[in-house]
C-alpha cells in the first residue's frame, strides 16, 4: 500500500470508528432524511402518478440535504481534537487528508442511501429492482460528485463562524451539474427514456465527477493553509 | 550556500535553525517582528517570554502550521514555506491544547498517529510509549475520560514514537503535576542525548532552563536577549 493510501485509510478508519462510537450524528441524519421524504410525500398527496414522476428529484433533494448535514461534521471532529491544521504536523502529503475524509463521507452516505432508496421506493411507489444495476451506477456517480465537492467545501468553511450557513451557500451552486445529471439519469431509468438522453446524463455526471475530483485534490493543500 | 540551502541532506547542515527577518502579522497586530536567529544542531533552546509575545507563533511557523508574513526560516536547510513536507519529516511538535481524538482510546490515538507517519506502528511499541508516560492503565480508555494532565502525557507518548531532528515544545509543562513535569524533563534529556535540537517555549526559565544550554527572550515579537542560560536576566 502506498504512503498516501495508508494515511488516507488511517483517516477513514479513525472517522468511521468515531462515528460508530458516537452514533448520534448518523442517527440524526437518518431521521432527518426519513422526515424529508415523508414531508415530500405528504405535501404531494395521494397522486401516485405524480409521486412516481417526482421520485427521482425528491430522492436526490433528500440525499443532498441530509448529506450536507454529514459534510458539516466531517472536519468538526478535527477541531474538537485540536484543529484540522494539526493533521498537517504529520509528514504527509495533505491530499491524504482529503482522500481519507472523502472516503469516510462516501461510506456514510452509501449506508444512508441503502436505507433511503428502498424507503423512497415504498413512499413514492416506484419499482427499483428492474433497474437496480443502472440505478446503482447513477447513485454511485451522484454520491461521488456530491462528496467530492462537499468534502472540499467542508474543509474550506470549517474555521468560519457562519459555516453552517456558508457550506450550503457555496455547495449547492457547485452541485447543480451533479443534481441535474443524477436526477435526469434516475428519471430516465425509472420513467423510461424515449428521447435516448440517459447515456448523455450519465456521461455528464461521470465527466463532472472526474473534473471535480482532480480540481479538488489539486487545490486542497491550499485550503489547509493558515 | 544558496538562500534556501535545500540540499535535502540534513546531515550537511550545521545549523538546525536559521531564521532571517522572520515576521508574522495577524491583521494589524505584529506577532513577530524580524526575528534573526541561528541555532546549532543538538541545542536545547529555551524560548522565553510573557504570554502573547510571539513564542507560539514562532513555533507554529517552524512546525509549518503557519506561514510567515515575511522573512525566511530554515529547518536543517529546508525552507519551511517552500518545502513544508521535508520540514515535517524532521520535526515533532507538542501543542498547548494537545492533539487527541476523544472517541478513540489512548492506544488507538497512538495507532492513528503511527499510521499517519508519526512513528513506530506495532501495538507493543504503543504500549511501551504509554507506559513510559505513566498511562499503561489508561491505554484502553477513551480519551474523553482523560484529565488535561493525562492528555498532555498522551501527547508526550505520541512524540515518543518518533526520532525527530527538531522537537518543538509549546508550553510543555502546563497542566502537569510534578511527576508529569519530570516526564517532560526526561523526554527533553532523551532527545538531547539522541542529538535532536529542542525548542521549549515557556514563560518560566526555572522549568524550561533545566536542560537548556541557551535561551532567547522574546518581547513584543522581538528577541531582546539571548545567550547561555546562566546569563539570562529574565525570570
Amino acid at each position: 500500500m502506498s504512503e498516501l493510501a495508508r494515511r488516507a485509510s488511517a483517516i477513514l478508519w479513525k472517522d468511521l470508528v468515531t462515528e460508530l462510537r458516537t452514533r448520534q450524528g448518523f442517527s440524526a441524519m437518518l431521521s432527518f432524511a426519513a422526515l424529508v421524504l415523508f414531508l415530500f410525500s405528504f405535501a404531494i398527496g395521494p397522486d401516485t402518478e405524480l409521486l412516481r414522476r417526482l421520485a427521482g428529484g425528491l430522492l436526490w433533494v433528500a440525499i443532498v440535504f441530509t448529506g450536507t448535514l454529514s459534510l458539516g461534521r466531517a472536519f468538526q471532529s478535527e477541531e474538537v481534537a485540536g484543529g484540522v491544521r494539526l493533521l498537517r504536523l504529520y509528514p504527509d502529503d495533505t491530499r491524504a487528508i482529503y482522500l481519507g475524509k472523502l472516503a469516510a463521507n462516501l461510506v456514510l452516505l452509501a449506508v444512508l442511501e441503502l436505507v433511503l432508496w428502498p424507503a423512497a421506493a415504498i413512499l413514492f411507489q416506484v419499482d427499483l429492482l428492474p433497474h437496480a444495476l443502472g440505478l446503482s451506477l447513477v447513485a454511485a456517480l451522484g454520491t461521488f460528485g456530491f462528496s467530492t465537492i462537499g468534502t472540499f467545501f467542508s474543509a474550506l468553511t470549517v474555521h468560519l463562524r457562519a459555516r453552517e450557513l456558508l457550506l450550503p451557500l457555496l455547495l449547492f451552486p457547485a452541485l447543480i451539474p451533479v443534481i441535474l445529471g443524477a436526477v435526469n439519469a434516475t428519471d430516465g431509468l425509472l420513467l423510461g427514456d424515449p428521447m435516448g438522453r440517459l447515456g448523455g446524463w450519465v456521461r455528464l455526471l461521470g465527466a463532472y465527477d472526474v473534473i471535480l475530483f482532480v480540481v479538488c485534490l489539486w487545490i486542497f493543500p491550499v485550503v489547509l493553509e493558515e | 550556500m544558496s538562500a534556501d540551502g535545500d540540499t535535502g541532506m540534513s546531515g550537511r547542515h550545521q545549523h538546525a535553525l536559521r531564521l532571517a527577518g522572520l515576521t508574522r502579522r495577524f491583521g494589524r497586530r505584529w506577532a513577530l517582528r524580524g526575528i534573526d536567529l541561528e541555532v546549532s544542531r543538538g541545542t536545547v533552546l529555551a524560548v522565553l517570554g510573557a504570554n502573547g509575545t510571539g513564542k507560539t507563533t514562532l513555533l507554529r511557523i517552524l512546525g509549518t502550521l503557519l506561514r510567515p508574513t515575511a522573512g525566511r526560516a530554515e529547518v536543517l536547510g529546508a525552507n519551511v514555506t517552500k518545502h513544508p513536507d521535508r520540514v515535517r519529516r524532521l520535526t515533532a511538535m507538542m501543542t498547548p491544547r494537545g492533539y487527541a481524538y476523544d472517541e478513540l482510546t489512548g492506544l488507538e490515538n497512538l495507532r492513528f498517529a503511527a499510521r499517519m507517519g508519526g512513528g513506530a506502528g506495532d501495538a507493543s511499541a504503543h504500549r511501551t510509549a504509554l507506559a513510559r508516560v505513566g498511562l499503561e492503565e489508561a491505554g484502553d480508555l477513551p480519551v474523553r475520560a482523560y484529565s488535561t494532565g493525562m492528555r498532555r502525557r498522551l501527547e508526550l507518548a505520541r512524540l515518543g514514537l518518533r526520532s525527530p531532528d527538531l522537537v518543538l515544545l509549546d508550553e510543555p509543562f502546563a497542566s502537569l503535576d510534578e511527576a508529569g513535569v519530570e516526564l517532560v524533563q526526561e523526554s527533553i534529556a532523551r532527545w538531547r542525548d539522541a542529538g535532536a535540537t529542542v525548542l521549549i517555549a515557556s514563560h518560566r526559565l526555572a522549568q524550561a532552563g533545566r536542560h537548556a544550554n541557551r535561551t532567547v527572550y522574546i518581547e513584543h515579537g522581538r528577541i531582546v536577549e539571548g545567550g547561555p542560560v546562566a546569563g539570562t536576566t529574565h525570570p
